[in-house]
């Protein structure tokens, strides 16, 4: 059995799926149930975000970047926003600035929420799945009654935000944010000490703190290492300069302490919700900005639930924006699992992948490799779709 | 109760075959229900299995290449044969079994195996990456319940004194349950029917988040109609298995209902309150706690029976 | 250490009724600021486009009937739009307003995609003038079906 060179048995996990939301190959070479490989391709999801947001003026391009991601929207926008109005030279008005903070924050809260049920899904635990979805309709409830829409609320404009917030609303949030923290702690509890879910997270994944600064991952992913590391605390923007809020980590460094970051992170959201809104200043809500942005460069990072977004924006002195560069936080991550998976059982797999919080339609941006032996050169549609056609043969 | 009508008739229409069937996609029902009401969710209407059996019946099978033919074709067939001849000797719905002679617990079990033996094989058969880590995990699991759900099945066999399922129900109606009298019995063989059907927690070999859908990833159409069905049927045999041992013999239909109905509630709240075992994780409870456990229960019977002679 | 931690929440949810909502018999109420779908009201209108100029997705169209007397017809694409309101937040004179009560708006046939909002008599100028296939439009000449 040993003596002919093994032949690698590899278990294909995408682009078709059900452990995945959304496509991405992962290519686990297994021995039995141990996985001995790991080799990550992305790219399925690629729609041309940012050659396209060169052709639309600035407006256009903030509702054409809200939608690179579902669940994260709001904070694509805020960061574009950001650069264009430190380019203009613009401050918002205190108002605005904190209603943008206060719906960050309530998306924060939601994609949490959702990330505990696929993670639940994954380990099997469909209850908890659908209790934990359950409770998230009452954050999408709440973004509605306060935006009009429970996924892309479009809260910001250039300059300010659209939307006010009255005292039913203010009150409203309020009584849901103690519903959600009841039920956050009842989840903190289910998540550390239920023993079947618990032999599932404990102890798998390890990630230690140098190695995970190392790989340069982001967000709770690496928070749950040790590594103090939330650009809200680092490099405050927009709210956060008037409203502190603080960094949660962990030192384990395995899957259950990502959970317990995550929901720490929650429970840490509704505290500086209740503060936002007992101090919401008073004001207008939008200032004036120019049509045509003046000529630069500018650098806008903020943190995403999964991690730290930043924003590339280069400005040529007129309505549309020469180059916006995205880097999304899920780009960061996907080092740790391809460093951690050797050795786990293929059963581990799934929790691994949904423990970095992946979000795939963040993640395609066109990355140009220049390789020494191919010279690059620009393809026409018709000779690309016959590349295609002959790779897969 | 006794039920005089032609053999064939008990075979294939009442109580066997196609009622047997139908009672199968019932059950289904009552358990997806009842599931999705402990989840909080509203559930499947009536008759949603079986709208998805005519469905899959309707629908064309596709053989994958490379596999060989005449296994690929055949093995849901003997799947559910295993199923529906293991009927035969239990009795079914509060009537007499239709045949029975001394001896026929073992075969029964074995029948009930030969549904998961299919499955391996099926999936062994089908050279796709997911099918052999499906099967490979669901012979693995076989190895670990066998061993104590037999050992759970053979307590009440050794209080009647008999492996003729008659003679161990007339036993269990006519004493204390057994439930009471051998509770850690009771437990094994509840737990170990959950293994046996690949119920959640124990459904590793059919991981939907992992492999996709197990051994049967490739099967489509009338195959996997037939596996869905012999499944079905391994329910109902099971469930009535453990409650003519453990819960005191079925003496008419309506008692079946009743008994069945609260034991499926139990194994319901079982499937929803655990998040999915490691395969590794399984064998490991298995062979450590669930063993220990039925030799326990058996030493425990064992002593009982010696003290009640030596006490006569 | 705990074996089954979520078994009063179970039991709950068993004896209480599930969340889920029958869609087509009960439907709620929406909230006041739900961005439906877009209503104008021409009256107000100056005809400056910045709507049109700055709507993501080239849904709305200004049509213009009389310039002079502000008269204006609004080509509305429901299937194009995305909601955002950024028209709502850009006119100064309040013509654009979302809908809180149209929010069900798929449909089978094509034409409810393509919206005319304006004065009666405004709508019925510009569908006269509208192009005929086949007559104003190529193929030209191409006898009409009688």
């Amino acid at each position: 059995m040993t003596d002919s060179p093994r032949e690698k048995f590899i278990v294909p996990i995408g682009p078709q799926h059900p452990a995945l939301k959304e496509p991405g190959n992962f290519e686990f070479t297994v021995d039995g149930e141990i996985v001995t490989d790991a080799a990550v391709r992305l790219g399925f999801v690629h729609r041309g975000i940012e050659k396209a947001c060169e052709t639309r003026n600035y407006t256009q391009d903030l509702y054409l970047l809200e939608r690179v991601c579902g669940i994260c929207s709001h904070i694509h926008a805020t960061a574009f926003v950001l650069g264009v109005e430190k380019l203009a030279g613009v401050q918002a008005p205190p108002r605005a600035e904190a209603i943008r903070v206060l719906a960050a924050e309530l998306e924060r809260i939601h994609s949490h929420f959702l990330w505990l049920g696929v993670a639940a899904h994954e380990a099997g635990f469909d209850t908890l799945f659908m209790y934990t979805w359950r409770d998230r309709e009452v954050v999408m409830d709440l973004l509605e009654s306060l935006s009009g829409s429970r996924v892309h609320y479009s809260v910001n404009v250039l300059g300010g935000v659209k939307i006010d917030l009255s005292q039913k609303i203010s009150d409203q949030i309020k009584k849901e944010m103690d519903f959600l923290e009841e039920r956050t702690h009842y989840y903190m509890k289910v998540v550390t000490t239920d023993d079947t879910f618990i032999g599932r997270t404990r102890g798998i994944g390890k990630l230690s703190k140098e190695r995970a600064e190392l790989l340069g991952g982001v967000g709770p992913t690496v928070r749950a290492s040790g590594v103090k590391r939330d650009v809200r605390v680092i490099a405050p923007y927009s709210g956060y300069k008037d409203f502190s809020i603080q960094v949660i980590t962990d030192d384990e460094g395995d899957l259950e302490a990502r959970f317990v970051v995550r929901i720490k992170e929650l429970l840490e959201a509704y505290r500086f919700i209740r503060v936002v809104l007992d101090q919401l200043p008073p004001g207008e809500l939008t200032t004036r900005i120019k049509r045509k942005i003046p000529e630069g460069e500018v650098i806008s990072r903020v943190e995403a639930p999964r991690g730290e977004l930043f924003y590339f924006i280069q400005s040529n002195g007129t309505e549309m924006p020469a180059r916006v560069k995205v880097r999304t936080p899920s780009l960061c991550n996907w080092g740790t699992i391809t460093d951690v998976a050797v050795g786990h059982k293929l059963a581990d797999m799934p929790m691994l992948l949904v423990g970095i919080d992946p979000c795939f339609s963040c993640n395609d941006r066109m990355v140009e490799i220049k390789s020494q032996s191919t010279p690059s050169h620009i393809m026409s549609w018709e000779s690309l779709r016959k590349y295609g056609i002959e790779y897969y043969k | 109760m006794n039920l005089s009508l032609h053999p064939l008739i008990l075979l294939l229409i009442f109580p066997g075959g196609l009622f047997l069937m139908n009672i199968g996609l019932l059950y289904e029902w009552i358990d997806r229900k009842l599931v999705a009401r402990y989840q909080n969710r509203v559930g499947p209407r009536w008759f949603q299995p079986l709208a998805d059996t005519i469905k899959l019946l309707a629908k064309e099978e596709i053989i994958p290449q490379g596999v060989h033919k005449g296994l690929f074709l055949a093995l849901p067939v003997i799947a559910i044969t295993g199923a529906l001849t293991a009927a035969v000797y239990v009795p079914l719905f509060g009537f007499r079994a239709v045949y029975s002679f001394e001896g026929d617990l073992i075969v029964v079990l074995y029948l009930l195996s030969m549904m998961t033996l299919c499955i391996g094989l099926a999936g062994a058969n089908t050279l796709s990456r997911f099918t052999i880590v499906g099967a490979t995990r669901a012979l693995t699991q076989m190895f670990s319940y066998e061993a104590p759900f037999l050992l759970a099945l053979l307590g009440p066999a050794m209080a009647a004194g008999s492996w003729n399922i008659g003679k161990i129900t007339a036993y269990a109606s006519n004493n204390l349950w057994l439930i009471l009298a051998q509770p850690i019995g009771f437990v094994v063989a509840l737990v170990g029917l959950m293994g046996k059907l690949e119920l959640p927690p124990f459904d590793a070999p059919e991981a939907e988040t992992e492999i996709v859908a197990g051994a049967l990833t490739e099967y489509s159409g009338r195959g996997l109609a037939l596996f869905r069905i012999g499944k079905n049927v391994e329910f109902v045999v099971g469930i009535t298995l453990v409650v003519l041992f453990y819960l005191g013999g079925i003496a008419n239909p309506i008692e079946f209902i009743l008994k069945t109905a609260g034991l499926l509630i139990v194994i319901t709240a079982l499937q929803s309150l655990f998040a999915r075992l490691r395969i590794d994780q399984t064998v490991g409870l298995w062979w450590r706690l669930g063993a220990l456990m039925a030799l326990l229960q058996l030493l425990a019977i064992i002593i009982g029976k010696y003290l009640g002679e030596f006490l006569r | 250490m705990a074996i089954g931690v979520l078994f009063g929440d179970l039991l709950k949810s068993l004896f209480s009724k599930p969340v889920t909502e029958n869609y087509p018999f009960v439907k709620r109420k929406a909230p006041e600021n739900l961005r439906g779908k877009l209503v104008y009201n021409p009256e107000k209108c100056i005809g400056c486009m910045l709507c049109v100029k700055d709507c993501p997705s080239n849904a709305i169209e200004v049509l213009i009937v009389d310039i002079k007397n502000k008269k204006f017809v609004m080509r509305y694409h429901p299937d194009r739009c995305v909601y955002c309101a950024q028209c709502v937040q850009l006119c100064r004179f309040n013509c654009l307003s979302m809908s809180n009560s149209q929010w069900e708006m798929a449909s089978t046939s094509k034409n409810t995609f393509d919206v005319y909002y304006g004065r009666e008599e405004d709508i019925a100028e510009i569908l006269e003038r509208a192009a005929r296939p086949g007559i104003d439009l190529p193929p030209y000449g191409k006898p009409r079906p009688t």
